[in-house]
């Protein structure tokens, strides 16, 4: 990383001061948390035995409902600041288009690695708390917070770009919220189609799925191994997005 | 004087529309360049393509002796500071922290700061938060941002727009102390004749994307046809008797003008209108307002 790029990231950290970055994963993890309490003190002892399959098969959806409208705001209270002050222009004869984009995205990622850090901690905790009765399985809780941050670092780009480009942030806002919606919904469709919604995809990798009998009404979950080759074909798709967001962005005349 | 900006046939279109049409500019070092045009002229397109915040469709650009590329732009561009259309800002923080941010990404010591801020006159004011700040006092802070790092060239659009009378004297006084202090270039754009004309010493006049004019100020003011309104008791026989002594006069609308302003014809003038009886009871110089600068140049009206 050179010198000029590190002073570009010190001048985005200078424009967050009194922005109070941090307190939009921490509300959002919050939220979380009540729920994660609320859903655990109505589990029965049979259901807290296999305490963290529940949450690896619960918090995905969890974040298919957030965490589109956290990294849309995320992606907002970096970017329009800039709007706002009308400070795209004089930046852009100071440093390049793409190097400003990467500032802000690589920020942004600092705020969705802090929520995903959270989120680790929180089933961690939970885990102790609630004294699960298996062991926790460091793979698959690995493998969910890296489905996690990889889905919200694609969206971040989306959300970034488009707060980028709008004049006023209640466009980017929306899509965020389409996309929490877009995202629920897709989970009910079909596999391929579900597959065109990348809000969707945090649901997509999942490490527990459930078995549900009617005439029981017993839960039972249970591991399921984790699709490597389909992640790893997400992962090249979100680094294409990212790449066109950002050519997207540069190409904007201001 | 080196010219410090030059352009060649500089041509930029939007869709079917010519914004900035075969434009030949040329700056000299040291000079205070007042670009001159009516709204929509092109004249803050032609300052973005200069900071190559637009693309150039075809031409060439010169910045301080180099032709620009995409490859040397920002290193030509740390010599210069720029004010376009409105002032940048971050409202959250205060004009002190506003400046760091310039500091850090212009990679100049903070100690900078204060002297840009003594410079703007923004000493006392540098710890409120931007957005409690007067529109005056933004362009201010914007003028002290585009200063870090004491920029050889400085590229300002419209910087007296929407300011009161007393924020325009301020924002003149001090950007004319510039390239005597400092020794900076200045390009300022205006669609006011009036404010290029207290401040600047060339100017270039752009229409419809055009440069229709470019050279010195007393050389636009010449060209602009300046003239003496002669008022006395009897302008019809004051007119007759200038033409009898071959001084050129004209009655137009009612009223005497004197078509001569060096200092021997006006008192020669007179002298033959006071030694013929005839009373004088005012001598105005009057300048010819853009709209007829334009009329004069182009020969169409334009709405200022």
């Amino acid at each position: 990383m050179s010198s000029s790029f590190i002073r570009q990231l010190r001048a985005e950290h200078q424009k967050g001061r009194r922005r109070h970055l941090l307190l939009i994963p921490f509300i959002f993890l919050l939220f979380q948390i009540l729920w994660a309490f609320w859903q655990l003190n109505y589990a029965d002892q049979e259901e807290l035995g296999s305490g963290y399959l529940l949450l690896f098969h619960h918090l995905p959806m969890m974040n298919t409902l957030l965490l589109p409208m956290m990294t849309a705001v995320t992606a907002s209270r970096l970017c329009d600041m800039e709007i706002k002050g009308d400070t795209l222009k004089l930046l852009y004869t100071i440093q390049e288009q793409t190097s400003l984009y990467d500032c802000k995205y690589l920020t942004g990622l600092s705020y969705l690695a802090a929520f995903t850090i959270g989120q680790g901690l929180l089933i961690l905790g939970l885990g102790m708390s609630y004294h699960f009765g298996e062991p926790l399985k460091w793979p698959m809780l690995l493998e969910h917070l890296a489905v996690t941050f990889s889905v919200s670092a694609a969206l971040l780009a989306i959300q970034q770009t488009l707060s980028l480009l709008s004049a006023s942030q209640i466009l980017p806002l929306a899509a965020g919220l389409v996309g929490c919606f877009l995202g629920l919904f897709s989970l009910f469709f079909p596999a391929p189609i579900a597959r065109l919604f990348i809000w969707g995809y945090y649901a997509a990798f999942p490490a527990a799925a459930m078995d549900w009998e009617r005439d029981t009404r017993i839960v039972h979950y249970y591991e399921v191994s984790f699709p490597a080759a389909g992640f790893l074909l997400f992962l090249a798709a979100a680094i294409a997005i990212y790449l066109l967001c950002r050519t997207i962005t540069a190409r904007k005349e201001v | 004087m080196r010219p410090v900006i030059t352009t060649e046939a500089l041509t930029k279109q939007y869709g079917n529309k010519t914004v900035v049409n075969q434009l030949d500019l040329s700056v000299p070092a040291g000079s205070i360049y007042g670009f001159l045009g009516p709204n929509g002229a092109g004249k803050s397109t032609t300052i973005k393509l200069l900071l190559g915040l637009v693309k150039a469709d075809s031409g060439s650009m010169r910045l301080l002796d180099r032709e620009i590329t995409d490859k040397n732009r920002l290193s030509i561009l740390s010599q210069t500071g720029s004010l376009i259309e409105a002032p940048a800002y971050y409202g959250h923080l205060s004009g002190q922290e506003n400046l760091q941010i310039i500091c850090t990404l212009k990679d100049v010591p903070e100690t900078e700061i204060s002297r840009v801020l003594r410079i703007v006159r923004m000493e006392e004011q540098k710890d409120k938060k931007v957005r409690q700040y007067s529109l005056g006092m933004k362009q201010r802070l914007g003028l002290a941002a585009a200063l870090i790092g004491n920029p050889r060239l400085l590229l300002l659009d419209e910087p007296t727009n929407g300011l009161d009378p007393a924020g325009i004297q301020e924002m003149r006084e001090l950007i004319c102390s510039l390239p005597k202090q400092y020794g900076m270039t200045v390009l300022i754009s205006s669609h006011l004749l009036s404010e290029i004309d207290q401040m600047a010493d060339h100017v270039g006049i752009i229409d419809k994307g055009q440069l229709i004019f470019q050279d010195t100020l007393s050389c636009l003011h010449e060209h602009s046809g300046t003239r003496l309104l002669l008022r006395t008791d009897n302008d019809k026989a004051a007119l007759q008797l200038l033409k009898r002594s071959r001084i050129p006069a004209e009655l137009k609308d009612g009223k005497l003008y004197l078509r001569v302003l060096e200092d021997k014809a006006v008192i020669h003038a007179v002298s033959a209108l006071v030694n013929a009886g005839i009373g004088i009871l005012r001598i105005n110089e009057q300048q010819m307002s853009l709209e007829d600068i334009f009329l004069h140049l182009t020969g169409r009206q334009v709405s200022l």
